[in-house]
C-alpha cells in the first residue's frame, strides 16, 4: 500500500509539473511581447528594452526561466491580475468556496443516484423502466450544461417562480444561522440540479454495465448453482463490486464536472470561478486565466490521488498490482 | 473484419444494431441539412432584416427573429454546416494524433512507451476546456483556430486504445513474419499494425465529434467562439438576456445541437459493438 501511494503522488506530481510548463510554453508562444506593451507603441529606446528585459529576467535563457517561473508558482505566486492589480490567488481564494461547495454537492448527489439508477436498470434488464432511464441517460449526455440551465431558469423561476434564477443569496435579507443556510439552498437548487441531470448518465451507464458484467462471471453463476438465495448474492457480491467502477468514474469525471460548474454558474450569475473565469476572458486578464487553468488542474490531480488511495483501500487486486 | 464489405453486408450490420441504425439515420439527415441549407432556409441567415425580435411564425419567420432581425429557423439551418465542419476536422486531427502517438508508442515499446503513457495518462484526467479555453483567448477565436486546438487537446484517449491495439499485433504471427522477411519498422507500423488496430479509434472519433462540438458550444457561450460565423452556442449566449420573454431563441439552437450530439454519440456507440468483436460475440 505504502508503496502505492508513493507511486500515485509521485505520478501527481509529474501531472502539475507538466501543467506549469504547458502554461508556460503557452505565455512563451502567445502572440505579442510584454515588453513593447510595458514601454508603450511608439518607445523604441533599445537602454530601457534592455533594462526591462533585465528586470523581468526575460534575457535569461529559456531553460533558465522556465526554472524561475516555476519556482515563484511553487511558492504560490501566480502573479497579478492585470485589471483588479490583485494577487491571482487571492482572486481565486475568494471564489473558490462557492465552486466547491456546488461542484461537490452536485457531485454527491449524482454519483449515488446515478449508481443506484443504474443498478436497478441492470436488475430488471428489459424492463419498461430500463428502457425509459436507458433513453434519458442518452439524451441528458448530450445536452450542452448551459442550455439545461436556461430551461431550468424558464421553468421553474420565470414560469413557476418556485426557485430564484440568479445569486448565490438574497442580498436584501440578512438572514443569519439557519434561515442563511436554507436561503442559500434556495439558491443553489437549480445549478445543482442542473449538474446532477448533467452527471447522472456517466454513473448511470458504468452501474449498469458493470452489475451486467460481475452478473455474468463464473464464481456468481457458481452461487447460483450452489442454491444460494439470490437477494443474498446480490447484496454481498455483485452490488459490492459494482460499485467500485463508480469511485473511479468519481475522480475520473473531475474535469468534466469543474467544465459543466464553470458554465453553469456563469448562467446563475453563481459567485465562483466560472464568473472569475467570465471576466477575465472579457477583459483579457491572461494571469488570472492561467491561474484558473492551475487551480483546476491542481485540484483535479488532488482529487484523482485521493480517489486513487480510496479505490486501491477497497480493492486488493490494484494495491499488489 | 475478414468479410468484404459489400453493400449487403453493410446493410445488414446497419439495420443490426439499433444504436448503429438510429445514428446512422441521424447522420443522413444532418448531412441532407447540410447540403440542403440554402434550399431549406427561408431567409438569408446573414441579413439583418428590418424585423427584429419578432414571434414565432410572425411575418414568415417560422421560429421568430433575434434582436439583430436574423431569421432564427435560417440561423439554425447554416449553424448545422458550422458544428459539422468543428466535429470533422477536429476528430480527425485528433485521430490522426492519436493514432500515431499511440502506435509508436505500443509497437516500439520500451522507455519511449512508459514515458508516452505517463503522458497519455496525465493528458486524460486534465481539464482540457480550460486548456482550449486559455489557447483560444490568448491565440484568437478563430474558427479555424478553435477546430486545431480542439483537436490537438482530444488525441490522449485516441492515443490510448492504438497503444493498446499495437501492443497486442506487435506479438501476432504476422507481424513477426514481416520483421523476419526484413521489413523495417516504420513499414511495420504503416502497413500491419495501424490498418489492423485502428477500428476502436474509429468508434472512439465518432464519439469525439460529440465532445467537439460540445466543446465549441462551451467556447461560444463564453464569447470565445468566431464572430464572423454562425454556430449554435453562439446563438443560445445571443438569447440568454431574453430567457425570460423570448424562449425560442436559446431552446432551439440547443435542441438542434442536442440532436447533432446525439447522432455522433449513437453513431460511436454503434460501432463500437460493430468494431468490436467481444461484443458481437456476447449476443
Amino acid at each position: 500500500m505504502k508503496r502505492f501511494i508513493i507511486r500515485r503522488v509521485l505520478s501527481g506530481i509529474l501531472t502539475v509539473l507538466i501543467v506549469f510548463v504547458l502554461n508556460f510554453v503557452i505565455i512563451k508562444a502567445a502572440p505579442g511581447d510584454p515588453i513593447s506593451t510595458l514601454m508603450g507603441k511608439d518607445n523604441k529606446d533599445p537602454a530601457m528594452r534592455a533594462a526591462l528585459e533585465e528586470k523581468y529576467g526575460l534575457n535569461k535563457p529559456m531553460p533558465v526561466q522556465l526554472v524561475n517561473y516555476l519556482t515563484t508558482a511553487m511558492t504560490g505566486d501566480l502573479g497579478s491580475s492585470m485589471i483588479y492589480n490583485k494577487p491571482v490567488t487571492t482572486m481565486i481564494e475568494e471564489k473558490l468556496g462557492a465552486t466547491v461547495l456546488l461542484g461537490l454537492t452536485s457531485a454527491l448527489i449524482s454519483a449515488i443516484l446515478g449508481t443506484l439508477m443504474g443498478i436497478v436498470a441492470a436488475r430488471r434488464e428489459g424492463s419498461v423502466y430500463d428502457f425509459v432511464s436507458s433513453g434519458t441517460q442518452y439524451f441528458f449526455n448530450s445536452v450542452p450544461s448551459f442550455w439545461l440551465a436556461l430551461m431550468l431558469i424558464i421553468i421553474f423561476s420565470s414560469k413557476l417562480n418556485w426557485f430564484p434564477s440568479f445569486g448565490y443569496s438574497d442580498a436584501r435579507a440578512n438572514y443569519e444561522g439557519m434561515a442563511h443556510i436554507m436561503d442559500v439552498a434556495k439558491h443553489m437548487f437549480l445549478p445543482c440540479l442542473t449538474m446532477v441531470l448533467i452527471l447522472i448518465p456517466t454513473y448511470f451507464r458504468i452501474a449498469k454495465s458493470s452489475v451486467l458484467q460481475v452478473s455474468n462471471e463464473d464464481f456468481i453463476t457458481t452461487m447460483k448453482a450452489t442454491g444460494m438465495d439470490e437477494g443474498k448474492i446480490f447484496r454481498k457480491y455483485v452490488f459490492r463490486n459494482a460499485i467500485l467502477p463508480s469511485v473511479t468514474i468519481f475522480g475520473i469525471s473531475m474535469a468534466y464536472l469543474l467544465t459543466g460548474v464553470t458554465l453553469v454558474e456563469i448562467v446563475f450569475a453563481w459567485p465562483g470561478m466560472g464568473r472569475l473565469t467570465l471576466t477575465a476572458i472579457n477583459q483579457r486578464d491572461y494571469p488570472t486565466l492561467m491561474g484558473v487553468y492551475l487551480v483546476m488542474s491542481i485540484s483535479v490531480a488532488v482529487v484523482m490521488l485521493i480517489v486513487d488511495v480510496i479505490y486501491a483501500y477497497l480493492d486488493p487486486r490494484i494495491r499488489y498490482d | 473484419m475478414n468479410k468484404k464489405l459489400t453493400p449487403k453486408f453493410i446493410w445488414e450490420t446497419i439495420t443490426g444494431d439499433k444504436q448503429l441504425l438510429a445514428g446512422t439515420i441521424g447522420a443522413i439527415i444532418l448531412i441532407l441539412v447540410v447540403i440542403l441549407a440554402p434550399v431549406l432556409a427561408t431567409d438569408d441567415p446573414y441579413y439583418f432584416g428590418p424585423d427584429s425580435m419578432n414571434l414565432m411564425g410572425e411575418n414568415g419567420h417560422i421560429l421568430g427573429t433575434n434582436h439583430m432581425g436574423q431569421d432564427v429557423y435560417s440561423m439554425i439551418i447554416y449553424g448545422a454546416r458550422t458544428s459539422l465542419k468543428v466535429a470533422i476536422v477536429s476528430a480527425l486531427i485528433s485521430a490522426i494524433i492519436g493514432v500515431f502517438i499511440g502506435g509508436i508508442a505500443g509497437y516500439f515499446g520500451g522507455k519511449l512507451d512508459l514515458i508516452i503513457s505517463e503522458v497519455i495518462n496525465v493528458f486524460l484526467m486534465l481539464p482540457t476546456f480550460f486548456l482550449i479555453m486559455l489557447i483560444i483567448a490568448l491565440f484568437g477565436n478563430s474558427l479555424m483556430n478553435v477546430m486545431i486546438v480542439i483537436g490537438l487537446t482530444n488525441w490522449p484517449s485516441n492515443a490510448k486504445l492504438m497503444r493498446a491495439q499495437a501492443l497486442s499485433l506487435r506479438e501476432r504471427t504476422f507481424v513477426r513474419s514481416a520483421t523476419a522477411m526484413g521489413e523495417t519498422k516504420w513499414q511495420i507500423l504503416m502497413k500491419y499494425i495501424i490498418p489492423n488496430g485502428v477500428f476502436p479509434v474509429v468508434s472512439n472519433t465518432t464519439m469525439g465529434m460529440s465532445g467537439a462540438i460540445l466543446t465549441e458550444a462551451g467556447l461560444s457561450f463564453l464569447g470565445l467562439g468566431d464572430p464572423n460565423i454562425i454556430s449554435w452556442g453562439q446563438m443560445i449566449y445571443a438569447g440568454k438576456p431574453y430567457i425570460t420573454s423570448a424562449w425560442w431563441l436559446s431552446t432551439f439552437p440547443g435542441l438542434a445541437a442536442i440532436f447533432t450530439v446525439l447522432v455522433f454519440y449513437l453513431l460511436g456507440d454503434g460501432l463500437n459493438h460493430v468494431l468490436d468483436p467481444k461484443y458481437s460475440k456476447k449476443r
